[in-house]
């Protein structure tokens, strides 16, 4: 079984890093927007839709398909926050889970109208033949994953720590007030960053759905996923939705070893635990 | 005014008493006898969500609770429905309390994900503990309750008019019960928590233990609904701890109007009655509930009550002859 | 506020009382709990697909002792709350002779229990739950097999295949564990040795923690229950992880559908199937043929299912020349049906018996028939 642990950690962090996508999205929107999106996973299902969609229908190359799908749900992210979250900004907590549960409802359905039930899977470039790198086996668009997640957590972070734009969201983050005083547009601070969380749960979605499948309801898991590593990397901060995701893929993975039925659980013991503990999560403020 | 409020409770009593008879041994009185049972649970939990201001999404957990211990209860050691009930509920209730005094020491969204988590759980127990409950083969066969009547004969509850009138004596009952503490000074006590815990606080109420006792309460009530639910619907399985049951409760207390205790129970009557005549379109028909729900909370949030105290409050003022005006929302 | 709860409360059984949907005189309301959507809404729709055909046929041929069969299908999305209150609709409001229904074996559990109630005749060509048949609800049929009896019936073909070291690679639920248990427990009399179990939840998307397991104990055999989605992830990813033991499997692996999916990789699979539409007798090739008419697909072992038991159904009120269900159900007792799958009878617990059951191996034209068995009477 030892020999097997670079497996099961590789596996882990290949699903780990999934789990921090769709969580950085999610852990700006619940920790400093402090809208409860129950509905963030289906931005993830959209973004591997649309991305299905285009590469079948329109026929377009899988990489322009991509990012074309994150931008479309960027876009409407943009859209939701200035029709419906807007609205929920000063509402109490109990108003943005109501609202962003049929929300969910709403968009699972009508993507069960649109392309049925059946799961596809999203025609890509990539062969289906495993990779071995020494004792580990995995696939080309596990590493395509892990590479572009990668890729799209420094881009982040140099936006946020290098560019006036970047300032400008973390200053209205930080205190909203002073950064309206210096003439910063909190509305089009709130409206990109609501925007760029949902593009960051698309990609997840796209990502996942070259590796496996894409389906109507695989929002769901994907937004209780995205609450767990939220809360074990601390609200509103994007390193502990990184390490979260990547220490409940790990976690999970492992966590087979003992009990494949209860694997799940792991997170949500684990939730509580930290709950107790630590309710700041790992990097989040107190 | 004593008068009026006599005979409006004589005619609602008639008029309950009477529908079994009105709809028939069938699909309507079905509905109703679910939205009985919901009614309960939507109670309770506006004890929790809409007095004390504890947004439980984990409240399906509790209705599981319940359900499955009155099912095991009647299927293993043959006990009725009445002991099945009590016990299913104080079990829920102390599932309840044991969580909220684990976690109620923080509130807002930790609060919120932990009974999401709790509940998690307990569904994946539901469904993999297979010696006990059988996972999702579930657990069928769970009997309603028969009295023997002392002059001879007996009442089988299996009847949906027997059952019907047995499951709104349990509500009124628990509903009054539920009414009763919104309205005492511990209904008050949690009211101050929910508006500000601080201020509260500083007035000596002991947020906490007040929150784990709302918590406690809700979680009671939801497992007498589970209990009615089992040994209605004579089947039991994991499904009854899926999130969707959390959500549809919720809905019910918040469309239906927070902190009223009416409110809800007016609101499990639409929301068990609403998702069935939404059949008719098929495909269409969670879209229309989501969207419904969306609307409902953006712009309705108060609840239905809300819209009928506001069409109240605005016929008294078009009324010249109403003496005083009535200023309250 | 009283004055209000009483409008309301009046508003709400005057819209209860909707008018009902009038049939005529010479209909023969039939009442179907399909998942038309929810989780399994795919496999629900298929199945619609197949029930509507057979409904199709038997009125071609003149219906039913005269009378036109007509289907009203209500959404049970496999949840069992909601299937009980489409059985309670079709029952009482609709007033239907029988059921059909309702595919996941816990819903199919719940609306036993409302046809027990009422005393209609409920008929399942899906749930293979073994538990279902042994509740004594004489008023369920079962025209379908258990893993139980697939397992018996398969067990010989799959040591000849050379079994000697198994694995289980199954989804979370009653009939996932029930693959798991009956098959090894038939194996192993076959002298086979089971080196690992993993069973995996619906919800996993990444199986490869479970297959790093299976991977260590080197199985020749790796036997699974999926459908679809679940199934091609474990085909993908068993082959993606380096695991070159045969892979079979009950459930979709030999659909159109998961074909699909897979690609290349399928090939050399083994299904474990009740129906594969390249079964060769004239009845399922005239099947095969008219489905793909009508739905521009082949049929999925789902189709297949309901339109077998809608003709089994309508053979047996046809016998019984009556809409009484007393005397339905003594019909369906007395069954001897010639189908798609060969012969249907059954037993006094509703149990169906003596149909055939494949193993097909997914080749580069196709999947194609390597093994038969015959489902054993169980009693």
């Amino acid at each position: 079984m030892l020999d097997y642990f670079p497996q099961y950690l590789f596996n882990g962090l290949l699903i780990g890093t999934n789990y921090a996508l769709i969580a950085m999205g999610l852990t700006v929107i619940f920790g400093l927007m402090n809208i409860a999106n129950f509905a963030h996973g289906q931005f993830y299902m959209l973004g591997g839709f649309i991305a299905y969609q285009l590469t079948t229908t329109l026929g377009l190359n899988f990489f322009a398909a991509l990012v074309v799908s994150v931008v479309v749900v960027t876009g409407l992210g943009i859209l939701l926050e200035r029709t419906i979250f807007k609205r929920l900004r000063n509402k109490p907590l109990i108003s943005s889970v109501l609202v962003t549960i049929g929300l969910a409802i709403l968009i699972e359905n009508l993507a069960l109208v649109l392309w049925g039930a059946r799961p596809e899977a999203i025609p890509n470039p990539f062969p289906l033949t495993p990779v071995q790198i020494g004792p580990i086996f995995t696939t080309q668009p596990r590493l395509f994953a892990v590479v572009v997640t990668l890729a799209a957590i420094v881009i982040i972070h140099l936006l946020l720590h290098y560019t006036r734009a970047g300032k400008a969201v973390r200053a209205t983050f930080q205190q909203q007030e002073a950064a309206a005083l210096v003439g910063i547009d909190i509305e089009l601070i709130y409206s990109i960053t609501f925007g760029i969380g949902a593009g960051l749960a698309a990609l997840g979605g796209v990502l996942l759905g070259t590796i496996f499948y894409v389906n109507p309801t695989m929002g769901d898991v994907a937004t209780l996923k995205a609450f767990v590593v939220t809360i074990l990397g601390g609200m509103g901060s994007f390193p502990g939705a990184i390490v979260g995701g990547l220490l409940l893929g790990i976690a999970e993975s492992f966590g087979t070893l003992v009990s494949s039925a209860y694997k799940d659980a792991i997170g949500y013991v684990l939730v509580i635990l930290v709950l107790l503990y630590r309710p700041q999560g790992l990097f989040g403020k107190a | 005014m004593l008068l009026s409020r006599l005979a409006f409770w004589i005619a609602a009593t008639l008029f309950v008493l009477a529908l079994p008879f009105v709809l028939g041994e069938g699909y309507h009185l079905h509905l109703l006898i679910m939205a009985t049972i919901f009614a309960i649970v939507a109670a309770g939990l506006d004890i929790t969500v809409g007095y004390a201001g504890l947004l439980s999404l984990g409240h399906a957990a509790f209705f599981g609770i319940g359900a499955y211990t009155s099912a095991l209860l009647f299927l293993h050691f043959g006990i009725p429905m009445w002991g099945g009930m009590i016990s299913g509920a104080v079990l829920a209730g102390l599932a309840a309390f044991l969580l909220g005094f684990l976690i109620l020491n923080v509130r807002g969204h930790r609060f919120v994900i932990s009974t999401v988590a709790f509940a998690e759980i307990m569904r994946l127990v539901a469904n993999n503990w297979t010696d006990v409950t059988r996972g999702q083969r579930g657990l069928p066969g769970i009997l309603p309750p028969v009295i023997d009547l002392p002059w001879g004969g007996s009442i089988n509850f299996v009847s949906k008019t027997a059952f019907f009138y047995l499951a709104v004596a349990i509500a009124v009952i628990c509903i009054g019960i539920m009414w009763r503490i919104a309205h005492s000074p511990l209904g008050d006590a949690f009211i101050a928590l929910r508006e500000n815990e601080h201020l509260a606080e500083s007035v000596g109420i002991d947020a906490r233990r007040h929150a784990i006792q709302a918590f406690t309460i809700g979680g009671f009530f939801a497992g007498i609904g589970g209990s009615l639910y089992a040994h209605y619907v004579s089947f039991v399985g994991p499904d009854l701890l899926n999130f969707s049951y959390t959500t549809i409760f919720l809905v019910m207390v918040v469309t239906g109007g927070m902190g009223t205790i009416i409110g809800p129970v007016v609101g499990a009557l639409v929301f068990t009655l609403l998702p069935e005549y939404l059949r008719i379109a098929e495909g269409y028909r969670l879209i229309i509930f989501g969207g419904i729900l969306v609307l409902v909370m953006l712009f309705l949030s108060n609840g239905m009550i809300d819209i009928w105290t506001r069409l109240r409050n605005w016929l008294r003022r078009m009324s010249p002859t109403t003496g005083a005006q009535s200023t309250d929302a | 506020m009283r004055a209000k709860s009483l409008v309301f409360g009046t508003l709400l059984v005057a819209t209860m009382l909707m008018p009902h949907a009038f049939a005529h005189a010479d209909d023969l309301l039939v009442g179907a709990v399909y998942p038309i959507t929810g989780p399994v809404a795919y496999d629900g729709q298929t199945e619609w697909n197949g029930a509507k055909l057979a409904v199709e046929e038997v009125n071609a041929k003149g219906g039913v002792f005269g009378k036109t069969l007509k289907l009203d299908v209500q959404d049970g999305a496999c949840n069992p709350a909601q299937s009980v209150s489409a059985a309670e609709k079709l029952i009482a409001q609709t007033k239907v002779a029988s059921l059909l229904g309702a595919f996941c074996s816990s819903s199919t559990g719940a609306v036993m229990e409302v046809a027990k109630k009422y005393g209609i005749p409920l008929v399942t060509g899906v749930s293979t739950a073994q538990d279902l048949t042994k509740q004594g609800n004489k008023w369920f049929f079962r025209a379908t097999d258990t893993s139980a009896l697939l397992g018996q019936a398969f067990a010989p073909a799959i040591a000849k295949l050379g079994a000697k070291r198994v694995a289980f690679l199954v989804v979370n639920d009653d009939w996932g564990r029930a693959v798991a248990s009956s098959y090894g427990e038939a194996l192993k009399k076959q002298g086979s040795e089971i080196v690992d179990t993993e069973i995996f939840s619906r919800d996993d998307t990444d199986l490869f923690p479970y297959i790093t397991k299976i991977k260590a104990q080197k199985p020749d055999v790796v036997i699974s229950a999926a459908n679809t989605q679940l199934a091609a992830n474990v085909t993908k990813q068993l082959r993606q992880l380096g695991v070159t033991a045969t892979l079979m499997g009950e459930g979709a692996f030999t659909s159109e559908s998961y074909l699909k999916l897979v690609g290349s990789l399928g090939k050399d699979v083994i299904g474990l199937a009740e129906y594969v539409p390249a079964i060769d007798n004239a009845a399922n090739k005239a099947f095969v043929k008219s489905y793909k008419e009508h739905y521009n697909e082949e049929p999925s072992k789902f189709s297949a299912a309901a339109y077998q038991a809608v003709h089994i159904l309508a053979d047996a009120i046809n016998r019984a020349r009556s809409t009484d269900p007393e005397e339905i159900r003594q019909a369906l007792l007395k069954t001897d049906y010639n189908g798609l799958t060969g012969n249907f009878k059954f037993a006094s617990n509703g149990q169906a018996y003596n149909f055939d059951v494949y193993m097909a191996k997914n080749t580069d034209s196709g999947p194609a028939i390597v093994g038969k068995g015959s489902i054993p009477n169980s009693e």
